[in-house]
């Protein structure tokens, strides 16, 4: 490719640089705000993912309730109660199902080393770790089968309950006691963004393997049963075939929605989603509206240059300059432009989202500052940006230069 | 080489048109030198557009170097005007922002030559009106003579047969219009075909004829 006429193009561009100091700025801000509310944007979606995820990873949970219809001769008014036999009976007979889990829990005083605190003691098996994101601080451990088997008293505890009870000291291997049964802790929670949560957040929870907490809380109802898809996308049909099963087995009208309900966090991690896809999508349109604002100034600077070198084009014409030269002459000069305020308004954005991702996030109070502190650049956006910048590129020049290229060389040469 | 026949130029503004060419016929065999002169506005200037391939006629047919004009496209005539015409000017048009160097370059980037070769011919042309030494400078640190020397150096870029000259001493003073013409003279006798409009009679007695245009007709 013969790169003499772009670089004679760009000598002649920088003799008039000067022109497009205000047009290069108004394209720096456009790009910086572009590239910061699509940061910004994706940042929240993702954390918003995160935080989500915070709760668990693609999860269905079941309750038991009451019946609202009669069935079969029975009244209206039954509550349903869940027994660890009903998760027994529903893996069985759903092999969609990856993970079960049940979960009872009470409102326990907890001490240890002469300090107590009330907490929120649940008893649970292994897999109920993976589905609720416990992931353990280095050197310890989430419950496993044979804790569970075994009925060991062995605990795993939020960094909170670890930190009101044993301060900075490593809690691993140290004893608390529930109820008066002592209970060593294997594991302490690593710290996580939770934005969805019952019982409060995960940090102030304390977990016991479930045969071993049923000795603390003889009751044989549990509050809740855990259940993970094979599939994501089948969440709804596993719903309905739990509500079909355990109506069968405990009596109810199928139809009867006051009878068990569901909390189906894969639903609403869609609509969680869509509602910041949404968001993603507004803070780009706006970017890409003030980056508009700059091209718009490119397009009539690029006119003004056209008409302020009519006779120049004239003079160019006559000695032998096809249409196609002009067009490519105001195309780059329009490149240039674009290229000069876009470039510095990269490196800008870039530099202020990993300057705030540096900002630490407080995990204890977790509000919008996480939100807002995690900004983050991705591939999709690069595209994005650049397509909307190709595009207002390609528009801001072509038009001056058609134009420039359409003249008449002897109206040109007489232009003054 | 330029064969105008019946060549009938009308500018239309409105509902009104004004009939600037009426019929021209003329033919300029290969290495003549030719002036034009004639009053303001007797078509001079509409001729040597038409010529120089800037313009077309409304009637007539023009035929450079056994080709008809008329068929050609924009990028067809531009072509033209690249490789067989060069264009002096009354008031130079050099690229104001372009050094001497690129101003004598520039229709030879037109032309697609390769740098090797554009270097060549820029620093020959350039030695030839000497101003070697100017390369450098910008049209408006020369003085008129030298603009008008570089603009003849352009104009040979692409080694053209045919040199348009409009009025091509009409800014200069009358030194440096000797030099020009000196120049121009010395380029006819290397071969070249020159069409030069001008109004002055001592400029035009340097050519070998004379063509005088009234009204936009040629006086017999």
């Amino acid at each position: 490719m013969n790169l003499t006429l772009p670089r004679f193009f760009w000598s002649e561009y920088r003799k008039r640089r000067k022109r497009a100091a205000l047009i290069t700025f108004a394209l720096f801000w456009g790009t910086l705000s572009i590239l910061l509310l699509m940061a910004f944007g994706q940042g929240m979606s993702t954390q918003a993912r995160v935080s989500f995820s915070g709760l668990g990873q693609t999860l269905i949970m079941v309750y038991g309730g009451q019946t609202s219809l009669p069935f079969e001769g029975l009244p209206k008014g039954r509550p349903i109660m869940l027994t660890a036999e009903d998760v027994d009976y529903l893996k069985e007979r759903i092999p969609e199902i990856l993970r079960i889990a049940p979960e009872s829990y009470s409102f326990l005083p907890v001490s240890a080393e002469g300090k107590e605190v009330n907490r929120t003691v649940h008893g649970t098996t292994a897999e109920f770790g993976i589905m609720r994101t416990q992931v353990p601080q280095l050197g310890g451990r989430f419950l496993n089968a044979d804790d569970v088997a075994l009925g060991r008293k062995v605990a795993f505890i939020g960094w909170k309950v670890a930190a009101d009870l044993f301060g900075s000291a490593a809690a691993v291997g140290r004893t608390i006691v529930i109820n008066r049964v002592p209970f060593t802790v294997v594991g302490v929670l690593q710290k996580k963004i939770q934005d969805s949560m019952y019982n409060g957040p995960d940090a102030e929870q304390v977990y016991l393997p479930f045969h071993a907490y049923r000795q603390i809380d003889n009751r044989r109802r549990i509050n809740q049963i855990h259940i993970q898809p094979r599939d994501p996308a089948r969440s709804k049909m596993i719903e309905s075939r739990v509500q079909t099963l355990l109506g069968r087995r405990f009596r109810f009208d199928p139809a009867d929605r006051y009878a068990t309900s569901f909390w189906n966090t894969i639903e609403d991690a869609k609509e969680g989603q869509a509602i910041f896809r949404g968001i993603e999508i507004f803070l780009g349109i706006i970017g890409a509206l003030t980056l508009l604002i700059g091209a718009v100034g490119v397009t009539n600077l690029m006119y003004a240059v056209a008409k302020e070198r009519t006779k120049e084009i004239g003079v160019k014409l006559a000695i032998g300059a096809r249409r196609r030269v002009i067009v490519q002459q105001f195309f780059l000069e329009t490149v240039f432009v674009f290229a000069k305020g876009t470039f510095w308004g990269f490196i800008t954005a870039f530099n202020i989202v990993n300057l705030v991702r540096l900002a630490p996030i407080n995990y204890d109070s977790f509000g919008i500052e996480a939100y807002l502190l995690r900004p983050e650049f991705s591939l999709k956006i690069f595209i994005v940006y650049m397509l909307v910048l190709g595009v207002l590129c390609f528009l801001s020049g072509i038009f001056p230069a058609l134009r420039a290229s359409r003249a008449n060389p002897i109206e040109s040469l007489r232009y003054e | 080489m330029i064969e105008l026949t019946g060549i009938t130029k009308v500018y239309r503004t409105g509902s009104q048109s004004l009939e600037a060419l009426r019929g021209i016929s003329l033919r300029i065999g290969k290495g003549e030198f030719i002036s034009i002169m004639g009053p303001s506005g007797s078509g001079k200037s509409t001729l040597m557009n038409i010529i120089g391939c800037l313009d077309t006629p409304t009637a007539g047919e023009y035929v450079l170097d056994s080709d008809k004009v008329a068929g050609l496209t924009f990028d067809q005539l531009a072509a033209v005007r690249n490789r067989k015409i060069g264009f002096v000017f009354q008031n130079f048009n050099l690229l104001p922002y372009a050094t001497a160097w690129e101003n004598v370059e520039l229709p030879m980037l037109f032309d697609g030559k390769n740098g090797r070769r554009r270097r060549e011919r820029v620093t020959e042309l350039l030695n030839a009106v000497g101003l070697y030494e100017w390369r450098d400078h910008r049209p408006s640190e020369l003085s008129g003579g030298q603009q008008q020397r570089i603009a003849l150096a352009r104009a040979l870029a692409n080694d053209p047969p045919i040199l348009l000259a409009d009025e091509p001493t009409g800014n200069l003073d009358s030194k440096s219009g000797e030099e020009i013409m000196a120049i121009l003279t010395d380029l006819w006798r290397e071969g070249r075909t020159i069409v030069m409009v001008t109004h002055n009679d001592h400029v035009a007695a340097r050519s070998e004829r004379v063509i005088r245009l009234f009204d936009g007709q040629v006086l017999p």
